[in-house]
């Protein structure tokens, strides 16, 4: 008995054109001539050995050099902490208007939500460069460059998650005769606070890590030193810099952890 | 009236705000900064941006388009080197895959590259392959990996066991149940993890310019250095938009995808 | 308009009577949910309006204090005419307008005295609704209403773990201190069980008879509508299909408001 089957839908085409688009636009950007990356595959192989060793190097951290990261150390976690917080007071209010149940105003939304948008989409270490050519070297243009970052970080994903929450509480609220100020003081705030507290420490992981670049460029922090002792090829100096970021990073992690779960 | 029972006490909750913002105090004391260019602030940061935005540099932006697809070159090739690293190993490190060592080798790994900045990386990478795009691809390959393979992992523990026990079941060995039960599960999600390393890297890309990688990044930092305002002005002006762009397009691709794969039941939606 | 402070039990201000006249609502996706609707509701009446899910009745409950704006026709509550009514004036409405929801519409992390306090937020000035601190007045009134439906003994606690018949109690002191002329309920027991669902049909018929509320009730359930209310209107596909005394309307009377034959869920059962 032969079967009649169903026709096999035909979905080779469309795949077949998704491939061929990746492939076109993975091969745009191999081409030098219009800003591609040239793919140097034979550098790797004429000169792993150097990165072999440099990894080597770094391999043997020098632990007598640790007494003069204190100081710059501690000021990258005084800025992360910093930044942290002043975002955190900031966002409060801006999350609030940029959230759909909490701002029913649409244009003032939308202007909240532009310029968050703006903020975000300039990369930390680019406003860390020009901040520093307005107010000099130091921590100031690290503390507003982290300030910024973190301010796109939290009000975009607590908005988003307020958006995406039901607010049944807010109609009773508007039947009962109060303003969205009221209400957003005394209920919607609440409501929200585990979403902020998960971001605002979510921003102040963040913040360690790139707090300790920021140096490279004279933001402050302990980049600077990094960035020194790898001009003067001290490998050693550099590998105990980067495990001193690694341990302050997981630290700030399990503590960050540790306040979540007390605050949800 | 009946009796009002007692509020509950406040006492710990003010110990730990009190604490809280012990810490924070003290870190605004013993910061050196210089407070007073902080009031400044607002007035030089309107100066310069008449400077730089009231007659941006028009004339340069051939150069800013060119370098721009220099940045968004390294951060394609960065995330498709990273995708293909962090899948197969992300599968290894999930339960249920692997054997339990390598699992915690993997995650291992995963945690310390994650911890370790991108530019270190990238600094790194410059002895090899030198102050090229490609070391700034490179690099945001291998960075990457930490917290790709964290999402893949993390994925696939959280599919339904429901498909990889019927492939058991039919006589299927774990390669089996990787291709035919696992795989077309996970491969929605993963490709939208995989994209928004695409966008994820086009912010990653700008800075390791800054360090010489090459891209938009360097050229910014040169005319910053040079205080050409009106130039730093134009490359504001497209960094910003380059990147709206592609975070509206890529979000866009990332919400197609995960609603047809809502639709054919492949993922549980919330 | 000063909100008066009174004891549990003595008279509250004169109740408001509601009038809609020709009112129709078409929401923006072309849906009618109400069509043409005239009704009067005397002080102090207790009314249920009953009707099937997508009979219009959530529609008609919400224009009378505006959360859903009328498309055409009028509707007054009161010496008020809602559907003219902007800002600080609507408000103004609202807090002589108490609500009671399906879903109790209470804030899950808040404790229950501040959402009851939610009812005085009506005449809170902004310095007090800044810092979140309420005039003794507000406190006495909203403890009172608590006591008043009993839940006094809870009330430090967080509203998200109540059971359902207490969480709609909380909500009862809410519109309560606000010390309303008219009281909407909306599907107030439609997630509760059988003997819950009795009680707060019983607090409200007892707001009614002590207090002279005009009360205004959304239900699916015809014994509860039998039982509890003295007048019916019954709603179908946004049409008044029904209006009589509650205790004598008929299971055929029933059968035309929903469109259908009487079915099991259709009766709450013994209290």
């Amino acid at each position: 008995m032969t079967l009649v089957l169903p026709p096999k839908p035909r979905t080779w085409p469309k795949t077949l054109g998704i491939a061929a688009a990746l492939a076109v636009f993975t091969l745009l950007t191999c081409l030098p001539a219009i800003g591609g990356v040239e793919l140097d595959f034979a550098a790797i192989a004429k000169n792993w050995r150097h990165g072999a060793s440099k990894l080597a190097q770094l391999a043997q951290p020098d632990f007598s050099f640790l007494p003069r990261t204190w100081i710059p150390m501690l000021e990258t976690i005084q800025m992360a902490i910093i930044g942290a917080a002043a975002a955190a007071l900031v966002s409060v209010p801006l999350t609030l208007w940029a959230a759909r149940p909490s701002n029913p105003n649409s244009v003032t939304r939308g202007i909240v939500r532009a310029v968050i948008n703006v903020i975000r989409s300039v990369p930390d270490l680019v406003y860390a460069t020009i901040l520093v050519a307005l107010t000099g070297v130091g921590a100031l243009p690290g503390l507003i460059t982290l300030f910024l970052f973190d301010l796109g970080v939290v009000v975009k994903l607590v908005s988003e998650a307020i958006d995406s929450d039901k607010h049944a509480y807010l109609e009773a609220g508007h039947a009962a005769g109060a303003t969205q100020f009221q209400l957003n003081r005394a209920l919607t705030l609440p409501q929200s606070l585990p979403l902020f507290a998960n971001q605002w420490l979510y921003a102040l992981e963040l913040n360690v890590r790139i707090s300790a670049i920021l140096g490279i460029v004279g933001a402050g922090g302990i980049g600077r030193l990094l960035n020194e002792r790898f001009g003067f090829y001290a490998y050693d100096d550099v590998s105990i810099i980067i495990l001193e970021i690694l341990v302050v990073v997981i630290l700030i992690e399990v503590v960050s952890n540790l306040l979540r779960r007390r605050l949800a | 009236m009946s009796a009002l029972p007692a509020p509950p006490s406040k006492a710990r909750t003010t110990v730990w705000s009190l604490i809280a913002g012990l810490v924070i105090l003290a870190c605004l004391v013993f910061l050196d900064v210089d407070w007073g260019a902080l009031l400044g602030l607002p007035r030089s940061t309107w100066e310069y941006g008449v400077l730089m935005f009231s007659d941006p540099t028009w004339e340069k932006l051939p150069r800013a388009l060119f370098e721009t697809w220099r940045s968004i070159s390294m951060a394609w090739l960065g995330a498709i080197l990273c995708v293909a690293a962090s899948i197969p190993l992300g599968m290894l490190a999930a339960h249920g895959v692997g054997p339990t060592w390598l699992r915690t080798i993997l995650r291992g790994i995963f945690a310390v590259i994650r911890a370790v900045p991108e530019v270190i990386i990238a600094l790194i990478l410059l002895t090899v392959t030198g102050l090229t795009p490609f070391t700034g691809a490179l690099a945001l390959g291998i960075a990457g990996i930490g917290t790709q393979g964290k999402w893949v992992y993390e994925t696939i523990e959280s599919l339904s066991d429901d498909a990889s026990e019927a492939v058991a079941a039919a006589g299927g060995g774990k390669i089996a149940v990787l291709r035919w039960a696992l795989w077309p599960a996970a491969l929605p999600t993963l490709m939208s993890f995989a994209l928004y390393r695409f966008e994820l890297n086009i912010r990653m890309s700008a800075v390791l310019g800054l360090v010489g990688a090459g891209g938009i990044g360097s050229m910014l930092s040169n005319y910053t250095n040079f205080r050409e305002w009106g130039t730093v002005g134009m490359l504001l002006i497209v960094v910003i938009v380059a990147t709206m762009l592609v975070d509206l397009v890529s979000g866009a691709i990332r919400r197609r995808i995960m609603e047809g794969s809502r639709a054919r039941g492949l993922v549980r939606s919330r | 308009m000063t909100n008066t402070a009174h004891a549990a039990g003595a008279s509250a201000s004169a109740a408001w009577p509601i009038r809609l006249e020709n009112a129709s609502v078409t929401y923006p996706n072309g849906t009618a949910a109400l069509k043409n609707v005239t009704l009067t509701i005397e002080p102090g009446e207790i009314v249920a309006i009953v009707g099937l899910s997508g009979s219009g009745k959530s529609t008609l409950i919400r224009t009378v204090n505006g959360l859903v704006p009328v498309t055409s026709g009028s509707v007054t509550v009161g010496p008020h005419e809602v559907s003219r009514l902007r800002g600080r004036a609507l408000r103004e409405l609202r807090s002589n307008v108490g609500m009671i929801f399906q879903a109790f519409n209470l804030a899950e992390r808040v404790n229950v005295y501040r959402n009851t306090l939610v009812g005085r937020f009506a005449g809170q000035n902004a310095f007090r609704s800044f810092f979140g601190i309420a005039s003794p007045e507000d406190r006495q009134i909203a403890l009172d209403a608590l006591d008043s439906v009993g839940m006094l003994d809870k009330v430090w606690t967080r509203a998200g773990s109540l059971s359902g018949g207490q969480k709609q109690r909380v909500a009862i002191a809410r519109a309560l201190s606000q010390d309303p002329r008219v009281m909407l309920a909306d599907e107030p027991v439609a997630s509760l069980d059988p003997p819950t669902a009795h009680a707060v049909m019983h607090e409200l018929t007892r707001l009614n008879a002590e207090r002279g509320l005009t009360v205004l009730v959304n239900l699916h359930l015809m014994d509860l509508a039998r039982d509890y209310t003295t007048r019916m209107i019954g709603l179908r596909s946004g049409e008044v299909v029904y209006d009589g005394p509650a205790a004598s309307a008929s299971d055929a009377d029933f059968e035309q408001i929903y469109g259908r034959r009487i079915q099991p869920q259709d009766r709450l059962g013994a209290s």
